[in-house]
């Protein structure tokens, strides 16, 4: 599936900001299931680019005198074909360890032992129906959790997004044993209204890394672009920012993924 | 003649062997002590506390509000090692210490020792001070831990084990300088008695050992503090000054084009190697903890470009981790192909279940520990503890089996010791420090230190426990 992506990012300050340093991850991950036929960034100042250990493309852009205002635009198109187990060299062990995102309190520790013996006898196909019990447990509703709400908090609260639903998908499989990791990227989706940004986790069954998507109660396919990975939102998340000065930040971000014409 | 009082039949004593017959590397001082008189002895004990506190030197200590900075107890009897010993001991540091770097280039690349099966993998790769950061990431000479401060005890059986390997930020040096200024100033006579091998060139070999650490040209050296509310800001401050290099904080630093680039008065300048004093999760809020302020957004980056070496290397506190030390001989015998020189002390690890309930059965007897703890905290010494210490102990331990250790309760040796009742045995420990590069150095003896409360095992100074100046006799 070929995809046209665009991307826009806008950071607004209600107060002068007076230094601004953000890492960003928005390039497509170039791999056996994804190919970047073009991309582009376009920023208020050149950014040095570099790989992060676990290849995502990533850009350190520094701004001494930014404004009222940072605009980020990333633009491209990138061909996927199926979405299962895009693989890297990285072992799979690396993604068993809790972060402060993805730890397990009672409850969620709770929830998770339910399915340990499912788990152990079923993989993939239990991993599939707590997914679907998760969902139950906390539908998709936006408004009551930002980027710094735990796995704990967002289960706790029995809502969430999908950076919610991936982080505590995660926080249950790590909990089991299972390598888990979080993936950030964008959805291609047929009706409009659905964010087309979008996040979810992948989890080690044995010899792949199968993608879960609590929000929509699927599994990836070739609708899904991948733009990085890692052990959560902060390792893995398109923008990540310290400042000084700026006062309220205010961000809209908004991303279109459009079908090119399939030749 | 001064009393000493005798060591107990169980314990191995530095100055006096079983049958209380003084060992022959403290004859010449045991004379010399015996020379003096008790008030000269006592003055000289106050002179030297009140130079410890013009000169500043005071150690913030965590949990106690009334006096969070004191002065480390000083100590005027040294502990003496003779040149042998210390060539035997000193032999073993760099066999170690080469190991461990070993260990730690492997680990961030092939993982040879994980696929041999010496350690299990997801022990190393699923523990939370392993850095995937590093993964890609060559280092000059393969060195990740430049400075390395070796805990190093003697048990009853009169050999030398070593107690944990301090591989992150380890602090003390700074007291072994000053202690041995301090001993100078105060009995200059003891130097003319003795020939006792010289510590002072510790920081030009610091220096040297983080010029060497990079590829680049006349390098530019900094330390980076957390700041003055740091325990160890002192040492900060002081090894900076002995180096002359600049002593600076997370706000004077950036990063540019990945390459990080320090504040001066004169303008900016580029930074090629930071002796970092600041633990790896507040170096980058970019990239590790969010919230820390102590950082330099981007430095990461910079140190993955190869720009900038920093001292020791992130993710070095998976090799020093208590979980790990137990396979400390194994690596010594996998990279190097040697037997190793140094023992291990017998460890049970928690997360085993056989080893779990042995520990559990002998809470009485073991020393217990949290795997990621330092500092003498969160620990639990068995024969010392009361049974409510024990009761909550056991609980903490079934309740998270695998974030504990524990070990047999060593019986540390003592060193005559001057306090309230006289001179009384204490038990010691030794840090020695170990500078890595294109070779290795040590300079001869280390920190020593002193559990000053009769029996007490704990010598950390955040503890309570004092210092002594550490001599090695040259042959």
């Amino acid at each position: 599936m070929k995809l046209h992506i665009h991307h826009e990012t806008v950071y607004r300050y209600d107060a002068a900001l007076l230094h601004s340093a953000q890492l960003l991850r928005l390039t497509p991950r170039a791999d056996r299931d994804q190919q970047v036929i073009d991309w582009s960034l376009a920023l208020p100042a050149p950014a040095s680019a570099s790989d992060d250990a676990y290849g995502n493309r990533q850009h350190l852009l520094v701004l001494d005198t930014p404004g009222d205002t940072i605009r980020i635009v990333a633009e491209g198109t990138v061909e996927t074909r199926s979405n299962v187990s895009a693989d890297q060299p990285l072992p799979a062990e690396l993604f068993l360890r809790p972060t402060p995102l993805t730890g397990c309190d009672a409850a969620l520790t709770a929830f998770a032992e339910g399915y340990r013996t499912l788990v152990t006898h079923h993989g993939r196909e239990a991993l599939l129906d707590l997914m679907a019990d998760l969902l139950d447990r906390m539908p998709y509703l936006p408004g009551q959790t930002d980027a710094t709400t735990t796995a704990a908090a967002a289960y706790a609260l029995g809502q969430g997004v999908c950076q919610d639903h991936a982080h505590v998908f995660i926080a249950a499989c790590r909990l089991l044993g299972i390598p888990a990791r979080y993936v950030s990227g964008y959805l291609y989706t047929e009706h409009d209204g659905h964010v087309a940004s979008h996040a979810w986790a992948q989890a080690w069954t044995g010899n792949r890394w199968d993608g879960f998507d609590v929000s929509n109660n699927c599994t990836p396919d070739e609708r899904y672009v991948r733009l990085a990975l890692g052990l959560d939102y902060l390792e893995a998340g398109p923008v990540r920012g310290v400042r000084r000065g700026g006062g309220t930040e205010s961000l809209q971000s908004l991303a279109k993924v459009a079908l090119m014409d399939q030749q | 003649m001064h009393r000493i009082e005798p060591p107990a039949a169980s314990i191995y004593d530095e100055m006096l062997a079983s049958d209380l017959a003084v060992r022959p590397h403290y004859d010449e001082f045991l004379r010399w002590l015996n020379q003096q008189s008790a008030e000269t002895l006592s003055q000289r004990r106050q002179e030297a506390e009140l130079l410890f506190h013009r000169v500043g030197i005071t150690f913030a200590v965590y949990g106690d509000d009334n006096d969070a900075e004191r002065l480390i107890p000083f100590d005027t009897i040294p502990r003496i090692l003779p040149a042998d010993e210390w060539q035997r001991l000193e032999a073993g540091l760099r066999q170690r210490v080469a190991a461990l770097n070993a260990f730690l280039h492997d680990i961030y690349h092939d993982g040879h020792i994980l696929k041999a099966g010496l350690i299990p993998a997801e022990q190393v790769l699923a523990n939370a001070q392993y850095q995937t950061a590093m993964r890609g990431v060559n280092l000059p000479h393969g060195i990740y831990s430049h400075i390395s401060g070796v805990d190093v005890i003697r048990h009853n059986d009169g050999d030398c084990y070593v107690l944990e390997d301090n591989l992150r930020v380890p602090s003390g040096v700074s007291y072994m300088l000053e202690n041995r200024k301090m001993m100078m100033r105060l009995f200059p006579e003891l130097f003319a008695r003795h020939a006792v091998a010289p510590v002072e060139h510790y920081p030009s070999l610091l220096l040297d050992t983080l010029r060497h650490a990079t590829f680049a040209d006349n390098p530019t050296v900094v330390v980076l503090t957390p700041g003055h509310y740091n325990s160890a800001y002192f040492e900060h401050a002081f090894l900076a000054q002995q180096m002359g290099v600049e002593l600076v904080e997370g706000r004077d630093l950036f990063v540019r084009n990945d390459r990080v680039f320090m504040r001066t008065t004169a303008g900016h300048k580029q930074v090629d190697v930071i002796y970092r004093r600041v633990d790896d999760n507040f170096l980058d809020p970019l990239a590790f903890r969010s919230d820390s302020s102590l950082g330099v957004p981007g430095l990461l980056a910079a140190y993955r470009a190869g720009n900038v070496i920093l001292a020791n290397a992130i993710g070095t506190g998976v090799a020093d981790d208590k979980s790990i030390y137990p396979y400390v001989p194994d690596m010594v015998r996998f990279y190097l192909d040697e037997e190793p020189l140094l023992k291990n002390v017998p460890t049970w690890q928690c997360r085993k279940p056989a080893d779990l309930s042995h520990v559990l059965a002998n809470l009485d007897d073991l020393v217990v520990k949290e795997v990621h703890g330092a500092g003498g905290y969160g620990m639990l010494i068995g024969p010392k503890a009361s049974r409510a210490e024990i009761a909550e102990f056991r609980c903490r331990i079934i309740a998270d089996p695998a974030n504990y250790i524990a070990q047999p309760t060593l019986a540390l040796s003592t060193c005559p010791t001057f306090v309230e009742e006289g001179i009384a045995p204490r038990h010691i420990d030794l840090r020695p420090f170990v500078l890595a590069g294109k070779e290795v150095k040590i300079v001869p003896g280390g920190l020593a230190r002193v559990a000053l409360q009769r029996g007490s095992l704990v010598v950390n100074s955040s503890q309570g426990g004092g210092t002594k100046d550490a001599w090695v006799l040259e042959a």
